[in-house]
């Protein structure tokens, strides 16, 4: 097996890294850089666990050879909060967007890509964008708050006594 | 209870904040598969391609010499271990025989995963075919084939297991109460309807993922497993190993839904660590996890139920049939049958009752626990069959309800006295909050779109649990727990608990989870148990410890040092009760339907995690909706077909319709503060209700879960 020298740019952070060819980027992202925020869900770019931005782009790095990061900038959960959360990850917290918080990295991820194309997305919008993560848990709803939340359109905390 | 909630209230006003929420949003949650250790193997099995077969030989020679495999390891070595929940009849490595498609006869370490695969693949297994059983009928024939010959011998965990009348039963039982026969005789009319449930899988997003090595005598496990304390007790018992010399790690889970409770990496892992001396990994994949772990039980339910004149329920007999699979492992419950067989009118007055259920085993993927277990099957099963008989006695399928709903007092279908949740309220709020419209006012009347109705019932969960809590400096408590976190946020169920009943604000309580040789043993998360169980081991934690500073006189602010023991035992019967009314239409050229608007009306009791509970219901609400309207688990010929997430589909966002929630919050249960449990509250009613709404829009009655476009345009009145 042929391997490639590969150097990558993960939440900031310089990676250089000889790989064999077949490798995923998901088990470099996780197995050699230790960044293990991103999760491998069903390994067949369905349930979008996987989901990182390449270049500004959402995409599954269950999917995608190590070998296509080459020279590019990868963000990962890790990567979204500076010293705060975003407003997007304390509204997942506050909003019931997660439980297990397995799908969590890739919905915060999938999410921060639909919020960079379209700041304030409506329900429909938010449906078609967020198709490609599944949740087994939340059944989805307190995901959308959390995004309307965080777009400053809606979200609103169930009170106490309903 | 007064007093207590009053003190309470201001703290539980707070808005709630997962205590790991921060980890999980940042990705700093440790899950079982990020855990990493020096020198660590990587392992991978060897899968029986038959559905049953004897091992002629097997030979593992190529697969050893390849550079790379530290370990390969077969049946011969593991016999005649064997691991399961109560009865342990699942082979850690088969030896004789394989039982399904999947069975395991050999494993692997090697340095990576890669190595392990390849090693695999040369593994040469040479099997004879059997005769397979595959399906639930066949394993009760006369003459069909014995698949577990040697029962006698397996262990079983607590308790003796029950005589069965056919060896290929994993369990039955019966229960029967007041005077069935009289009750039919003096009916107005008697309905029977048979109905048929797929198997599905928990589909929790995490495959399973566990670690094993030695540390001296100590056998150490990071894992996915749910309960770490049964854990730690099925292994000792299948592996011959004390229990204080096995410590499980269990963390942040990633979804469980039931299937996590049953564990069947860690005993052959700890073969590959003691045949290496070095940390063993087996990472679960999503494909496998489909194929070869534990699902819900596929199942045949005919219902049989006499009613008055006035569609009053008389009398009632069922006979559940559940295939088990290969292996009863899974179920932890002492009839070897998953949790709630026995409930095939569930929520209604029932004067006299026979209900017969029986799981059998078959040459199919080893059935164990999901989410409510047993109740989606006889759910579906019975709520249909209450609107099959409401619709032929003319009566709106909401008002048979309303005139046959348990009341206090009376008694259900377990002959038992009913003291849950006031039925005839619950309806009246779903009646209202629905908007419900009576269907029956258009008789013969196609409209594409109608309602559906369907009740369910879950007991609240019982068991005993501790957990220790002590003062640390200024002012601040610490609660040590066993309780993993699957998702339910039990950890900020505590905290809640125990600040309310403190008086002192939330981040002044810390709640930390500890392996199993470091914190109090705890029966694990599950059975609808964390909020009455555990939860009540924290507040009682928290009034021995406002007793202690009551007796010391001292506050807390100046109380460090002083530590207590919350213990709980929660042994009340009791049940609560939660309704959907859901309107749908049905698209008339393809027979795929749309869900255009939910209600559900759910008594919880007492309200502690807010955002906790409605992600509850609202997940368990679409949790339903995927196995009412798609989930299957395929099997041709014994061979799971929908062997990935991309086959085996699961609701998406886009497939979550507008969903209305109601709570009851008037009626306490037995849980701190009067709170209750919802975990497995919401789901099982769903598929029920869709089918319910589907032939009040078309006409069209699907007997079988899923509900699906096929099968609605099959059934159209033609
Ligand atoms: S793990 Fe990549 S899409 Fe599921
Ligand atoms: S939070 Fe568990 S799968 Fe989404």
């Amino acid at each position: 097996m042929s391997t490639h020298r590969l150097s990558f740019t993960l939440n900031g952070t310089k990676h250089e890294l000889e790989v064999a060819a077949d490798r995923l980027l998901i088990e470099v992202i996780r197995d050699d850089c230790g960044a293990t925020g991103t999760k491998l869900g069903c390994a067949v770019g369905v349930c979008g666990a996987c989901s990182v931005l390449v270049d500004g782009e959402l995409l599954s790095a269950c999917l995608l050879p190590a070998v296509f990061a080459d020279g590019r900038r990868i963000t990962t959960v890790e990567g979204l909060a500076k010293n705060d959360l975003t407003p997007l990850q304390d509204a997942f917290i506050r909003e019931g967007g997660f439980q297990c918080g397995i799908c969590t990295p890739g919905q915060l991820i999938a999410a921060t890509a639909l919020l960079s194309e379209q700041p304030r997305p409506d329900h429909e919008a938010i449906r078609t964008w967020m198709m490609g993560n599944l949740c087994r848990c939340t059944g989805y709803y307190g995901i959308e708050r959390a995004i309307q939340k965080a777009s400053g359109v809606g979200g609103q905390s169930p009170p106490n006594r309903l | 209870m007064t007093g207590v909630a009053e003190r309470s209230a201001s703290i539980l006003d707070q808005p709630e904040y997962r205590v790991e929420g921060r980890d999980k949003v940042t990705g700093a949650a440790r899950y079982a598969a990020d855990v990493v250790m020096p020198g660590m193997l990587q392992a991978a099995y060897v899968t029986s391609p038959y559905a049953h077969a004897r091992i002629v030989s097997i030979d593992v020679s190529a697969a050893r010499a390849l550079p790379g495999v530290r370990a390969v390891i077969t049946g011969a070595d593991t016999k005649p271990g064997r691991l399961g929940r109560r009865l342990q009849d699942w082979p850690i490595l088969c030896w004789d025989r394989v039982l399904f498609i999947g069975d395991r006869v050999a494993a692997i370490a090697a340095d990576t995963a890669a190595i392990a695969d390849e090693a695999a693949r040369l593994v040469e297994v040479e099997y004879e075919e059997l005769p397979a059983v595959l399906d639930a009928d066949a394993a009760l024939a006369a003459g069909a084939p014995v698949l577990h010959p040697d029962a006698a011998n397996y262990a079983f965990l607590g308790g003796t297991r029950a005589q069965r009348s056919h060896p290929n039963v994993q369990g039955q039982a019966l229960h029967e109460h007041g005077d069935v026969e009289a009750g039919f005789r003096t009916s107005h009319k008697v309905y029977e309807h048979t109905f048929t449930l797929p198997r599905t899988h928990q589909a929790y997003i995490e495959p399973r993922a566990t670690l094993v090595w030695l540390d001296g005598e100590t056998v150490r496990v990071v894992t996915t497993n749910k309960a770490p304390f049964a854990l730690r007790q099925h292994m000792s018992v299948a592996l011959g190993v004390p229990e204080p010399r096995i410590v499980v790690d269990a963390g942040h889970i990633g979804g469980d839904f039931g299937g996590k409770g049953l564990s069947i990496d860690e005993f052959v892992l700890y073969h590959l660590a003691r045949a290496t001396g070095r940390p063993v990994r087996a990472l679960t994949r999503y494909a496998d996890d489909l194929q070869a772990t534990n699902t819900r039980h596929a199942a045949t339910i005919t219902l049989r139920t006499g009613v008055d004149a006035e569609g009053r329920i008389l009398a009632h007999t069922s006979r559940v049939l559940f295939d088990g699979g290969a292996y009863a492992a899974g179920k932890p419950v002492i009839t070897l049958m998953p949790g709630d067989a026995m409930l095939t009118l569930a929520g209604y007055r029932v004067p006299a009752a026979r209900v017969e259920a029986t799981t059998v085993y078959t040459n199919q993927v080893p059935a164990g626990h999901a989410r409510a277990p047993g109740q989606p099957q006889n759910a579906f099963a019975a709520e249909s069959h209450i609107d099959l008989i409401a619709r032929d006695l003319a009566i709106d399928p909401l008002e048979f309800r309303e005139r046959n709903i348990v009341r206090h007092g009376d008694v259900d279908v377990t002959g038992k006295p009913w003291h849950g949740t006031d039925g005839p309220a619950l309806l009246a709020r779903l009646r209202t909050a629905s908007r419900y419209g009576p269907s029956l006012a258009r008789p013969n009347q196609v409209n594409w779109w109608g309602w559906g109705v369907a009740l369910g019932v879950r007991h609240v969960g019982r068991g005993r649990a501790s957990m220790v809590l002590r003062t640390l400096a200024g002012g601040r408590v610490e609660l040590r727990t066993g309780v993993s976190d699957q998702g339910g946020g039990a950890h900020t169920l505590f905290q809640r608990i125990v600040a309310a009943e403190l008086s002192i604000p939330l981040d002044r309580v810390a709640v930390s989870r500890g392996t199993t040789d470091a914190v109090l043993s705890d029966p694990g998360v599950g059975g609808s148990r964390v909020t009455p169980v555990q939860g009540s081991a924290a507040l009682d934690a928290a009034r021995k410890l406002n007793a202690k500073l009551a007796e010391l006189g001292r506050s807390i602010d100046d109380a460090s040092e002083i530590e207590v023991t919350g213990e709980a035992a929660q042994e009340t019967h009791e049940a609560s009760t939660y309704a959907y009314a859901l309107r749908v239409t049905i698209d008339r050229e393809t027979g795929s339907l749309k869900i255009d608007d939910a209600t559900l009306v759910a008594d919880v009791g007492k309200v502690i995690n807010p955002v906790a509970l409605r992600g509850q219901l609202e997940g368990g609400f679409i949790f339903g909706l995927g196995q009412a309207v798609m989930e299957e688990l395929r099997v041709e010929d014994g061979r799971v077909v929908t062997a990935n997430l991309g086959d085996y589909k699961l609701p998406t966002i886009a497939d979550a319709p507008p969903l209305r929630i109601e709570l009851i919050t008037d009626h306490p249960g037995p849980g701190p503060f009067g709170a209750k449990s919802v975990g497995e509250l919401a789901n099982p009613a769903v598929g029920a209700a869709v089918a319910n709404a589907v032939q009040d829009a078309c006409g069209a009655r699907v007997m079988s879960l899923p509900v699906t476009a096929e099968k609605i345009w099959a059934e159209l009145p033609k």
